[in-house]
């Protein structure tokens, strides 16, 4: 543990305030919602979430649904992943035997795509930016930012990053141009530090170069940073919020140096505001951290950077390529591991204000609390630092929050269905993950133990 | 020691190169390397360095990575007789101790890793990650070997029926002496294979490396004598194919094993089943060949995933692994996309030397090589459309553009023919069962693709399938040992899988003994 941690000298105390601000926030949830998966009323999901077959073939199903060339294409995949489900429930078996006629085959294919639609819908706001824009405005009305991503088919050639480049240069300028329009909002808008961008973009450098080379990352730096450079100036111009994505740890070295190399160019010592992503899964990311702080140092800006916080959305990529390779696995294995180091790193990042500033990306109560009871023992005031949700996952979190007078930011995909598939994969695996903060708090789990303390494994 | 004495077997994990400290230590590893290396025809203690073969750096061909001895005829027979008589105690040796000298081999290899994986980039130019994962399989094999030879001869042998007044009892002995004639493709990894396959069982080898890389070849023998292989129970024998072909007729040889090209293994195999006047055993022939590898793209298809797949599976090492894909057989519907997003995606490709990093095509082979992927280059120019990357090809050194041919005559030899170098066809069909027809018409049958999310296509492509070899939705190099039994069917070799259960019963004759256990009507 760091020399950070402030849990040596006030242990009580954090705790306490830790509990008291998880439940106040609790008791802010919209009540009708109070349970997200519940209140959801996806039975789909709560049964794939108890039975692994089930939930494979219902991955592979969403997953094949844009590749599909008709109803009766769908209906075949869909008994076809059935098929391999061991223990059907009934209504498995209905839907096996509609597949057996053409008009059944029809009604299933039209009913598989609809539900994946609709959960879809749950995670995309819209097509494009210009159809995500009712949803923005809404949210800043709830007094809720946004940071707009754009989903997109793998990049593999030049002429695709080009593509994603230009859709990125145009969500810019389409969001400075609407949040222009929108009401004053003091809480989202400024800082200790200084004001902060209202248009909010989030980009990945992997849609913005097909040479991500693991263990060449120079080559995916040198391909995409034109392009970044671009989006970063035209951001400055436009005065909004660029923010790198962090992926998987194949291209964490490229991304990283990429984006800490292009701010510390002169042309942007003035701005935009712009943002990287810590992913508090990886055993190192303490070292990625120092790397980052030391940065920030060295490079002064006008508008510090912002360091997002997140769990981190590839565990199961991460376990199963080190499985693979025999290396050793890179991120904890164990949630509570993560939970602790997530906190760890919280405070440490809170620490090393005002030379960075601070968002906590987390759908986990106890996290999130942690953050804000540490942040007001640090004497830091509402708005001091930014929690972030995930459009469909977060949404009652975040208006909790909101509400509370926090600052408040939901990330929200923006495209279409083919596009989107791989991020509405792992936002329904981490749905369904049996040790999901998520799963727990809809599964009726007491709230005093989902407020606990991590009890992260000695080290 | 029995095989449940050790460790179960794991593969040797590759360097996670994503890692800089990672790709330090191999740069470290090509700061050491000293060449050029002396590789001596070696039988036994006697060498004999010579300079009659020269193994470059086919990036730089100037550059010598290994002078080496060739073996003239003579030489190849005394080294059989010398492994002839080296046999009886070999075999002799308790399983276990042969076991434990591959196993001390491997321990040597993994302490020279990076300076192996080095000269595998410069003699081969096999760029970083697959040099890597070349010294990786070398010590797999050794490893994987070891136990399964405990596993075969350890014990008491397969379990015969046994009745009362009669024991029964089978073994498995070492042939004999056996020829290894190896390729330059994976020029630490499959000689080893072959080698450790040998002497794990029992029998001793005369191995000859590849012309190419007879100094990969040398690091092959002096692990396994630094291992505790005796002297005489592994030769070395670099040279050309003279050498070869001096080996493979020597009626003393009881076994070839052989990976290479489909003209020398025919040929191998014609030779091998000629049975010479005062034979004393059939020569078997354990033989890898070429492949014309075809993956199968279906209409549901990730692109986004198969993309990536098909640029590894036909770029990596610029198509020089048997394994590699030649073939796309996409579904029309998606043949447009794919060939959109497939040339666009070798057009970014890096055509560079081994040693870069950032490579993803290396040189072939040598000038040879060049000269072929050129002829079937300028033939898929003229009788389809061709596209190419964009980045430079270095002047000096065997570098050839990456290249996919569309719009091809269905009777193309390029559709028929190996090329083993980074060219890539792509046809569409109307269904996977045409795709399956169009494989089924090759004569050649090793590895094979397929991308498809549905179930019950996947199982029929499955039953229709020829190949050794079937990767669903992945690429289709990169066969690990234990994992992937490696081996192609029909003129693409004998069916043996290397890094499989089965493979040693290639190197061993099986001997069954039947004790009558009655005397005067009683059992005893």
């Amino acid at each position: 543990m760091t020399a950070s941690d402030g849990s040596a000298h006030a242990p009580a105390t954090l705790e306490a305030e830790i509990g008291r601000v998880g439940r106040a926030l609790h008791d802010a949830f919209p009540s009708h919602r109070g349970r997200p998966l519940k209140a959801l009323d996806d039975r789909a999901m709560n049964l794939a979430a108890q039975d692994d077959e089930l939930r494979a073939a219902l991955f592979r199903f969403v997953d094949v649904v844009p590749a599909c060339r008709s109803l009766d294409d769908l209906a075949a995949h869909l008994t076809g992943f059935l098929d391999e489900v061991g223990d059907q429930p009934p209504s498995l078996r209905a839907a096996m035997r509609m597949g057996d006629t053409r008009a059944g085959r029809a009604a299933l294919g039209a009913a598989g795509a609809a539900g994946v639609r609709h959960m879809a819908h749950r995670f995309i706001v819209g097509e494009h930016p210009k159809a995500a824009l009712p949803t923005l405005r809404k949210l800043w009305k709830d007094g809720i930012a946004a940071s707009v991503d754009l989903l997109g088919e793998a990049t593999v050639t030049a002429a695709e990053a080009d593509r994603y480049a230009a859709r990125c240069a145009d969500a810019l300028a389409t969001l400075a141009g609407a949040y222009d329009r929108l009401k004053e909002d003091p809480v989202l808008e400024r800082d200790a530090i200084g004001p902060l961008p209202r248009a909010n973009l989030s980009v990945k450098v992997s849609a913005l170069t097909p040479l991500l080379r693991p263990e060449a990352p120079e080559r995916g730096q040198r391909d995409a940073a034109p392009r970044l450079r671009a989006l970063l100036r035209q951001a400055h111009e436009l005065g909004a919020h660029l923010h790198i994505d962090m992926e998987s740890l194949d291209s964490r070295e490229a991304v990283l140096e990429l984006v800490l190399d292009l701010l510390a160019e002169p042309e942007f010592a003035d701005g935009p505001s712009a943002g990287v992503v810590l992913q508090a899964y990886l055993r190192d990311s303490h070292d990625t951290l120092d790397t980052i702080l030391d940065r920030a140092r060295s490079t002064p800006r006008a508008q510090p950077l912002v360091v997002r916080l997140v769990k981190g959305a590839y565990w199961d990529h991460e376990v199963v390529e080190a499985r693979q390779h025999g290396w050793s696995v890179p991120v904890f294995e164990r949630k509570a591991d993560c939970d602790a180091n997530f906190e760890a790193l919280t405070t440490r990042l809170l620490e090393a204000r005002p030379l960075v500033r601070v968002a906590i990306a987390s759908h986990n109560l106890r996290s999130v609390a942690h953050a804000i009871a540490r942040d007001r023992m640090m004497g830091g005031a509402a708005g001091d630092v930014e929690f972030q949700v995930l459009r469909g996952l977060g949404d009652d979190l975040g208006h909790a929050l909101a509400d509370s007078g926090l600052r408040v930011r939901a990330y929200c995909p923006v495209g279409d269905l083919v596009a989107g598939m791989a991020y509405l994969v792992r936002r329904l695996l981490e749905n369904t993950a049996n040790d999901s903060f998520l799963a727990d708090q809809a599964h009726g789990v007491p709230l005093e133990q989902l407020l606990a303390a991590p009890a992260a494994t000695a080290s | 020691m029995s095989a449940a004495a050790l460790p179960p077997f794991r593969n040797e994990p590759v360097l996670e190169l994503r890692r800089a400290t990672e790709r330090a230590t191999l740069a470290v590893g090509l700061g050491e390397l000293r060449l050029p290396l002396r590789v001596p025809v070696w039988i036994g203690d006697e060498r004999r360095d010579g300079e009659e073969l020269v193994s470059t750096d086919p990036g730089r061909p100037e550059r010598i990575v290994a002078l080496a001895a060739s073996a003239t005829p003579e030489e190849a027979g005394a080294a059989v007789a010398a492994a002839r008589a080296a046999f009886g105690a070999w075999a002799a040796t308790p399983v276990h101790e042969r076991a434990a000298a591959l196993l001390r081999a491997a321990a040597w290899m993994r302490e020279r890793r990076a300076g192996l994986a080095a000269l595998a980039v410069r003699e081969c130019a096999k760029p970083w990650p697959e040099a890597d994962a070349d010294v990786c399989e070398a010590i797999d094999f050794l490893e994987f070997y070891a136990r399964a030879a405990i596993e075969l001869q350890g014990g008491d042998g397969p379990q015969l029926l046994q009745v009362p007044g009669e024991r029964n009892e089978l073994r498995y002995a070492p042939r004999g002496v056996c020829a290894v004639i190896a390729p330059w493709n994976f020029p630490l990894a499959i000689p080893m294979g072959m080698t450790a396959a040998a002497l794990a069982t029992g029998n001793t080898v005369v191995l000859k490396p590849a012309e190419q890389a007879p100094g990969c070849g040398l690091r092959v023998v002096e692990a396994l004598r630094a291992g505790g292989v005796p002297a005489g129970a592994i030769a070395l024998l670099p040279g050309g194919g003279e050498a070869g072909a001096a080996l493979a007729g020597h009626p003393d040889v009881a076994t070839i094993a052989f990976t290479g090209s489909g003209a020398v293994g025919l040929e191998l195999l014609r030779t091998a089943a000629e049975v010479s006047d005062g034979a004393r055993q059939l020569t078997r022939v354990v033989a890898e060949m070429g492949g014309k590898n075809c993956i199968v793209v279906d209409s549901d298809a990730d692109l986004d995933e198969a993309i990536p797949a098909i640029i590894e599976s036909a770029f990596n090492y610029a198509g020089q692994k048997c394994s590699a894909a030649a073939r796309v057989l996409v579904h029309e519907s998606l043949h447009d996309a794919l060939v959109e997003r497939l040339t666009g995606a070798v057009a970014g490709l890096q055509v560079g030397p081994a040693d870069d990093f950032g490579t993803d095509v290396p040189p072939v082979v040598e000038q040879d090589a060049q000269e072929r992927v050129r002829r079937y280059t300028e033939l898929a120019a003229r009788t389809g459309d061709i596209s190419t990357g964009m980045s430079d090809v270095p002047d000096e050194g065997w570098y050839v553009a990456p290249i996919v041919a569309t719009g091809l005559p269905p009777e193309s030899p390029l559709l028929r023919e190996e090329i083993f170098g980074p060219l890539l066809t792509v046809e569409p069909v109307r269904d996977v069962d045409e795709a399956c027809d169009r494989i089924d018409a090759l004569p050649v049958a090793l590895t094979g693709g397929l991308f498809c999310r549905n179930p019950r296509t996947v199982a029929h492509v499955i039953a229709r399938s020829p190949v050794g070899n079937l990767y669903v939705n992945r690429s289709t190099t990169g066969a690990m040992v234990g994992r992937q039994p490696f081996g192609g069917n029909r003129l693409s070799g004998t069916g043996t899988k290397a890094g499989g259960p089965d493979y040693l019963l290639h190197f061993v004759e099986p001997r069954v003994v039947t004790e009558n256990t009655i005397r005067h009507g009683l059992v005893v």
